[in-house]
């Protein structure tokens, strides 16, 4: 039988702010063991939660970038549960009355809805040491505010899911919400996945896959459950509603615990955090503080710049690259030719050294300056080329780079018109010729300009002197 | 024992020394408290050392209301360097790396802080017997419990053991034991005192109080442990006047509430009469007495032991062994090391609390009792409200009896939670409420009435007990 797949994702990011969401400690990734931790994060008895609202603004920002309705009234709750992650025992969560419902995200022309957005707290690491038979608790994470999106079951292939989340990543990058790197943990998927059998209506059991960390386990979970799951139904069996978790070495999935098995979480509303509340006045000012997200900077290049739909979106798609083109296009409005040097030289520096836009030696003003003395006819195209790559491997001015280099290009009429008169002087036979229809002949005159000239002759100029003289 | 009031009078006019006074009363702990077993800790060497520090701001003449007193402080309220225990093996030997703010605050007038006081196990209890360190007794008969949980407390001052003390009130923790012990507790309104510090029970009903020998003393210990902290995000921002600003003030025109239900048939003969000759004071003060009615009291016990409970289970889910507190020796896995140490680490009372949390919160149970008492809690918050809409504040009893005798309700802890009915509702709607001696029952222990305000009603509920304590015959407990 075929079937169709049913897939919703909860997707957990880390959000941007400085400190923790209930204490002062840093959010910041990294750090020695446990030393980002206070009494308040480490759960000490009669310590406190106190919201930091940057996290607050934060989530209101992802609910308007990812088109919800930010609430005017939220709240928190206690989810219960033993683990030595978890200091308290509880996670401090947005369980009834969670800050941002009802969005949607558009893929493929597809609406994929989303159901909620709430604010919630990281846990701790354990540090397994297998040959000791020890663990320890690392709880720098501890208390890091995230927020979890959940969709409905809208997404319909391994494809399509991957898509999603990119598109989320990505506007929760523009938003400033999160960074969402995956590789570091702070964009996390759980994915949801049933089958439904073709021409049918109604979802079948579900499995739950934990704690995707990669695009690519992502697609390789899905396409596994896909495989597992009608491997079931076709045998006339059953999928026995459980969470399961992936394996990026073997890559397959295995359960972790049944329904049966699952927590029981005791919600309940916490008692240490009064409610969040926002006036219409506050959340107004939330949503005019929205960065600009990729949709408007889309238009904005291609109508305001003119880029075409394509480079439009390939700078877009990488917020670091969008974000220095736009500061390069700030000091120099040759917004089609910065567009050019960043998408086609930019890039292919960066692929063959394998370094990322923010580790780059030079700022986009020099990228700007560059176009800038193209512009002017000061250095061919392909000196600006060469710039590019001197400024990649050392940085620098680009000015002095072509100087020291020889690239500035000569665009003195009087001196090159002396060069040309010497030409014409020591090629008598060759002008002759071209004189006597032998058109040929002009592209040897040319290049012995250029020889005589140097590479910083401007061709054009010299070109155009050159045809003036022998009409003569 | 003697008020704060006074000894104020006694220091700043050198008629004795913070050194001497704190010397006094430490040396009294080392004769009496063998009797009553008040103090968990006694804390002599930095008592010495606050007193000369406290001295010295005297001498500068730079002394407040507290500086120099000496204080004793509820061993659930964090003091650096200082074990703080909840009266449980759990916590025996922690010492917390930070001062709760009512500590700092304490500290910063001057306070002298003797030691950290006995009580119920994680102060579940109304009568100081579930402490992992033993009982505690009554200073006035010594066969009797000196009430809770904030026993050791109220008996610290009853016995003169110390000048004030700080207490916690859940439930009715500040308000019983004062009645008990025949000196004046108050129960600050809900965000009125900062909770950093305090090792949670129940978060939405917990309160830090002060028990001391008058409306006075707690009002001048309130002053300086009240006001907005930034720690505690249920902590209220509003300005703060003087809680002993109301004290003289005549009493003529206010409106007293009397609620039918609060005499009814569970209170005790003695008590009804003892609290109903202080309404007619009142009466005879200027005062009109308004019969008033609060229907939903005979589900606030019940509602008050969900909420609690459900809290407690998920507050008292941190103590696992990992971190801090006591750790089973028991144990292969993570989940037998938890359960070893929670089953050794926990008291009987305290285990039945969580249990039954945890019931309350769990699935397929959590409307039938969470939300129900939930809902409660609304309609007793609403049947206040409508009182106060009548009246300026209400008069109650304090507890249904006077002190009963240590064991008395073994068998019965359901009879003993009942005790606890004229006290919660206060908890359940946030008010401030205190509670001084209106009397003795024919065997000489003391009976407690409350006087309820609206809530940051404080001044007005200090003003009222202050004029009834100050033409009140108190026979002191002698030890
Ligand atoms: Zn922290």
């Amino acid at each position: 039988m075929r079937y169709i797949p049913v897939i919703g994702l909860e997707i957990h990011a880390e959000m941007l702010t400085h400190s923790k969401v209930f204490c002062t400690c840093s959010a910041e990734f990294g750090g020695e063991e446990n030393s980002r931790v206070c009494p308040r994060c480490a759960g000490l008895p009669g310590t406190l939660p106190v919201l930091n609202q940057g996290a607050v603004t934060l989530a209101a920002k992802a609910g308007f970038a990812l088109d919800c309705t930010v609430n005017p009234y939220s709240a928190f709750d206690r989810k219960n549960y033993f683990y030595p992650d978890l200091p308290k025992a509880y996670q401090i969560t947005q369980f009834e009355k969670p800050i941002c419902t009802d969005g949607k995200v558009n893929i493929r022309g597809k609406d994929i809805r989303i159901n909620r957005i709430h604010i919630e707290e990281d846990a701790g690491k354990l540090i397994h040491d297998e040959y000791e038979g020890i663990s320890f608790a690392d709880y720098n994470r501890c208390g890091v505010p995230l927020i979890e999106i959940v969709t409905e079951p809208d997404l319909r292939s391994a494809d399509e899911a991957k898509e999603f989340v990119e598109e989320v990543a990505l506007r929760l990058k523009y938003a400033g919400v999160c960074d969402a790197r995956m590789e570091q943990g702070s964009l996390r998927v759980d994915v949801n996945i049933s089958l439904m059998p073709y021409g049918s209506s109604e979802f079948g059991t579900r499995a739950e896959i934990k704690n995707l960390n990669s695009l690519k386990s992502i697609v390789r979970a899905i396409e596994y459950e896909i495989e597992r799951q009608t491997e079931i139904l076709d045998k006339g069996e059953k999928v026995v509603q459980e969470t399961r978790r992936f394996n990026d070495n073997h890559g397959n999935t295995k359960a972790l615990r049944s329904k049966e098995e699952a927590h029981d979480y005791r919600y309940f509303p916490e008692p240490d955090i009064p409610p969040v509340l926002f006036s219409e006045a506050e959340l107004s000012a939330i949503r005019e503080s929205m960065p600009e997200m990729p949709q408007k900077r889309f238009e904005r290049y291609t109508k305001e710049y003119g880029l075409p739909e394509k480079d439009a979106e390939l700078l877009i798609g990488d917020k670091d690259l969008s974000d220095f083109y736009d500061a390069a296009a700030r000091c120099n409005p040759s917004y089609k030719a910065i567009a050019n040097l960043v998408l086609v030289e930019l890039l292919r520096n960066l692929n063959d050294s394998g370094m990322c836009i923010s580790d780059v030696k030079f700022s986009p003003a020099n990228l700007a300056q560059i176009v800038k003395l193209s512009d002017e006819g000061k250095i061919s195209k392909n000196a600006a080329k060469d710039i590019l790559k001197i400024l990649f491997e050392s940085g620098g001015d680009p000015l002095e780079i072509a100087k020291a280099n020889n690239l500035i290009m000569e665009s003195d009429a009087s001196a090159l018109e002396s060069i040309i008169d010497k030409v014409i002087a020591e090629n008598a036979d060759s002008v002759e010729s071209y004189k006597s229809g032998n058109q040929k002949v002009f592209g040897f005159l040319m290049g012995q300009v250029v020889k005589e000239a140097g590479k910083g002759a401007n061709p054009q100029l010299a070109r155009d002197l050159l045809m003036k003289k022998l009409a003569d | 024992m003697m008020s704060i009031a006074k000894l104020r009078k006694m220091l700043d006019t050198r008629q004795i020394s913070a050194i001497e006074l704190t010397q006094a009363y430490l040396n009294k702990i080392k004769e009496v408290d063998i009797k009553i077993n008040s103090y968990i800790s006694v804390c002599e060497e930095s008592a010495a050392g606050a007193a000369k520090e406290a001295q010295k701001l005297i001498d500068e003449g730079k002394a407040s209301f507290l500086t120099g007193i000496p204080i004793s402080v509820k061993d659930n309220i964090c003091t650096l360097g200082i074990k703080t225990t909840c009266a449980s093996k759990m916590l025996e030997d922690f010492v917390p790396i930070y001062d709760a703010t009512v500590v700092q605050k304490l500290k910063a007038v001057g306070a002298v802080i003797l030691g950290k006081t006995n009580m119920d196990e994680f102060a579940m209890g109304g009568s100081s017997q579930t402490s992992y360190f033993g009982c505690v007794r009554n200073p006035y008969d010594t066969s009797r419990v000196s009430g809770g949980s904030s026993g050791g407390a109220a008996a610290s001052v009853s016995a003169g053991l110390c000048a004030g003390a700080l207490g916690s009130d859940t439930g009715g923790s500040v308000r019983q034991p004062a009645s008990f012990c025949g000196v004046t507790g108050l129960k600050p309104t809900y965000g009125a005192v900062s909770r950093y510090g305090l090792i949670a029970f129940a978060s939405s009903l917990d309160q830090i109080g002060p028990i001391a020998y008058s409306a006075e003393d707690c009002g001048g210990i309130l002053n300086v442990i009240a006001g907005y902290d930034e720690n505690d995000a249920t902590s209220a921002k509003r300005t703060q006047n003087s809680f002993g600003g109301k004290i003289g003030m005549s009493l003529k025109g206010m409106k007293i509430g009397i609620p039918k239900e609060f005499f009814g048939n569970g209170i005790h003969d003695e008590v009804k009469s003892a609290v109903l000759s202080a309404a007619d004071f009142y009466r005879q003060a200027g005062c009109e007495l308004v019969d008033v009615s609060m229907p939903s009291l005979e589900y606030a016990v019940s509602a008050y032991y969900l909420i609690s409970s459900a809290e407690a289970a998920s507050n008292l889910s941190r103590y696992d062994g990992i971190k801090f507190g006591y750790r089973s020796t028991n144990g292969e896995s993570y989940e037998e090391l938890v359960k070893n140490t929670r089953r050794e680490g926990f008291g009987e009372e305290v285990k039945h609390r969580i249990l039954l949390g945890n019931y309350a919160l769990s699935s397929g149970y959590y409307d039938a009792y969470y939300n129900n008492a939930s809902k409660i809690r609304t309609q007793i918050k609403k049947e206040y409200n409508d009182i106060f809409a009548q009246c300026d504040c209400i008069l109650t009893p304090t507890a249904p009896t006077v002190a009963y005798r240590i064991g008395e309700f073994e068998n019965d802890p359901v009879k003993m939670y009942l005790a606890d009915i004229c006290t919660v509702t206060v908890n359940i709607a946030g008010l401030p409420a205190i509670s001084t001696t209106c009397g003795y029952d024919s065997a000489g222990m003391p009976i407690g009435m409350s006087i309820v305000g609206k809530a940051f009603g404080e001044a007005e509920i200090i003003a009222a007990a202050d004029a009834f304590e100050k033409q009140f015959a108190r026979q002191e407990a002698v030890l």
